[in-house]
């Protein structure tokens, strides 16, 4: 027998389960994606936000002995327009801890992490699927003992696993920092469900946004396109929600120089006719256009703060909707794809 | 597309002109498109109820030119084996033992977009060999191959047919290819199986036949063949074709060279062309065939 034999030898050793199969996409993808050395550094900075709920919760925890913090507390609270917690906390701060935990780390989820969703899916998913009708490559996998689904499921592992890099690991990384800046362990009795909780809200937001963004990159070989397509989905959806809510603005809060005011905040504050007409935006007529805002009720429902009158069932549908709409159409053109 | 066929075990080419079915065939026995009716075995499984053990058991080079993005050579390859399920490190080490039988050298290290059409190929041999297959189809594996890589992989193909007992299904256009490494020949025609036969019977013509060439002049060994009671013609590059010489009796032809004191350059069994074959059955219209089949 030659030390290095260049000749055939048949495989004796075993196969591992078909079921497995799917885990070998995700691997593989993950390693690709995880080679782009400005995608480990957005990772990175896709962290440093937790560094602000992380002080709210530290003021919040010592408001009790430090005033000052108290405040700071007070005003990250205000600037979440959450001035009714703040009154909750003045008045009994231990009742009030496990929402102020929930909302501090909703607003994590909400502002920061969904940002770094967007653009983090936007530049790797539509990769996913176009590069592989560009290249064939679908011929590939499917000559092995891979359906379609399992395909799906493979690379849709890859988007989840850096958006739980960015979002659920972080946020749990928060909830843990939380506890070691608390004055006592005690707070984990009155907080224990928010990893939880955490789990489900990164459930509601990776399945849906993956089979969206999936979708895209399964009707284009060009990637492009599906980032393109991507991108606009979140700002047109959010540029119109943002435009019908407001588009029932009466002229007599128009301002001097003719312009319009914006938000709940500033020198309109104070004006209670202002006020009210904000308070009677019907915003649940036309959350469904917006992606970013079904999400939001959606998180806000799972963390028990959603402070909407209106049912997240619609919300909860159109979720829903998206991803079975979703992957019927990823299969769909991947099977017709075969078929050519 | 309407096909019923068995392939023995060796190399089994599958011919047709262009449009004929052959992928269609091959994607199909894959599972790769679904079959509306009908039923088979491949490799002891039902097909197409257990397509997905029978990918299992097969390894596929496509014609297209398919990979995948941002892998190296050896990435490919030991993707594949994970897919079929080898395990990650033994994975690995196969990729390479295969590497080297397909002679990819320090390629391997390279992007695949980078690699020549030639290497794309010897890629996707190693890629469908990889988790040792017992059961090779191969649609146009030499397409690309400069003459001496094209010998090379017919060489692997015959190799792996002959010692390592894999049956191999060759897709080709490439009638020398079907020629120097088939067994057996299925001819797909407008969906259908038209021939399937093995390439000895095929090349084997209607009536044992020898080629002499002979050298000086012919016509005295033609004259004393005729009057012995064979067919004899002379065709175009000069040598003689004697009909009913079976191959256990040429020492009949060397009999009448020394009777008539011809000197024999090169005696030779006669075999049918694959190309006029090709061409016979493929312009051969269907209802001919029907026509055939019920008599």
């Amino acid at each position: 027998m030659p030390v290095h034999d260049l000749g055939y030898r048949a495989w004796v050793g075993g196969r591992m389960p078909r079921l497995l199969r799917p885990w070998v996409v995700a691997r593989s993808g993950v390693s690709l994606v995880w080679r782009r050395r400005w995608l480990r550094m957005m990772i990175m900075m896709a962290w440093l936000p937790i560094i602000v709920p992380a002080l709210g919760i530290f003021a919040f925890e010592y408001s009790p002995n430090e005033p000052e913090l108290s405040r700071a507390g007070l005003q990250l609270l205000g600037r979440l327009d959450q001035s009714e917690l703040a009154a909750r906390i003045a008045a009994n701060p231990d009742e009030a801890r496990h929402d102020v935990w929930a909302t501090l780390i909703l607003a994590f989820f909400r502002y920061p992490q969904a940002i770094a969703m967007v653009l983090l899916v936007g530049i790797i998913a539509p990769m996913m699927i176009s590069y592989d009708l560009r290249s064939k490559a679908y011929l590939m996998y499917f000559s092995r003992p891979l359906t379609p689904p399992e395909y799906i499921v493979g690379k849709s592992a890859v988007i989840w696993f850096f958006l739980a890099m960015i979002s659920t690991v972080p946020a749990l990384g928060l909830y843990v920092l939380g506890v070691l800046l608390s004055p006592d362990l005690s707070v984990i009795g009155e907080t224990w469900d928010i990893p939880l909780r955490i789990i489900l809200a990164t459930i509601v937001l990776v399945v849906p946004t993956t089979v969206l963004a999936l979708c895209y990159s399964a009707f284009t070989s060009e990637s492009r396109y599906a980032t393109f397509a991507w991108f606009a989905t979140w700002a047109m959806g959010g540029v119109a929600y943002r435009i019908l809510t407001f588009a029932g603005q009466p002229p007599r809060f128009l301002l001097p120089d003719g312009s319009r005011p914006r938000g709940r905040r500033g020198r309109w504050a104070e004006n209670a006719d202002w006020q009210e007409w904000l308070a009677n935006i019907d915003y649940d007529k036309w959350r469904l256009l917006s992606p970013y805002h079904i999400l939001g009720k959606v998180e806000g429902w799972v963390f028990g703060l959603d402070s909407t009158g209106a049912s997240v069932m619609p919300s909860i549908i159109a979720l829903v909707t998206i991803t079975i709409v979703g992957l019927w159409l990823i299969r769909s053109r991947i099977v017709a794809r075969l078929r050519t | 597309m309407d096909v019923g066929f068995h392939v023995e075990p060796g190399v089994t080419g599958l011919l047709g002109p262009n449009g004929s079915g052959k992928s269609t065939l091959i994607k199909a026995i894959l599972g790769l498109v679904s079959a509306q009716c009908g039923t088979g075995e491949v490799l002891g499984h039902t097909w197409p109820r257990d397509v997905r053990a029978i990918r299992d058991q097969v390894g596929y080079l496509p014609e297209d030119d398919c990979y995948i993005a941002g892998l190296c050579g050896i990435e490919s390859v030991t993707f594949m084996a994970r897919l079929s399920g080898l395990p990650g490190t033994e994975g690995l080490r196969r990729a390479h033992e295969i590497m080297d039988f397909c002679d990819i050298g320090e390629e391997r290290y390279r992007e695949v977009e980078t690699y020549s059409t030639g290497m794309r190929q010897k890629l996707k041999f190693a890629q469908a060999l990889v988790h040792d297959p017992p059961l090779l189809i191969l649609d146009e594996p030499t397409t690309g191959l400069d003459p001496d890589q094209r010998k090379a992989m017919l060489s692997r193909i015959k190799t792996l047919a002959r010692d390592h007992g894999k049956s191999v299904m060759l897709s080709t256009h490439i009638l020398p290819d079907v020629r120097s490494v088939c067994d057996n020949v299925l001819m797909l025609v407008g969906g259908r199986i038209r021939l399937a036969e093995t390439l000895q019977n095929l090349s084997r013509p209607s009536e044992p036949t020898v080629h002499v060439m002979v050298h000086g002049d012919s016509e005295p060994l033609m004259q004393h063949a005729r009057s012995q009671g064979h067919e004899v013609s002379m065709l175009d590059d000069g040598s003689l074709r004697i009909e009913g010489i079976e191959d256990g009796q040429h020492e009949l032809v060397w009999r009448y060279a020394a009777e008539t004191g011809t000197a024999i350059h090169r005696l030779e069994p006669a075999e049918n062309s694959l190309d006029k074959i090709f061409f016979d059955v493929a312009s051969r219209p269907e209802s001919m065939e029907a026509r055939d089949a019920s008599s």
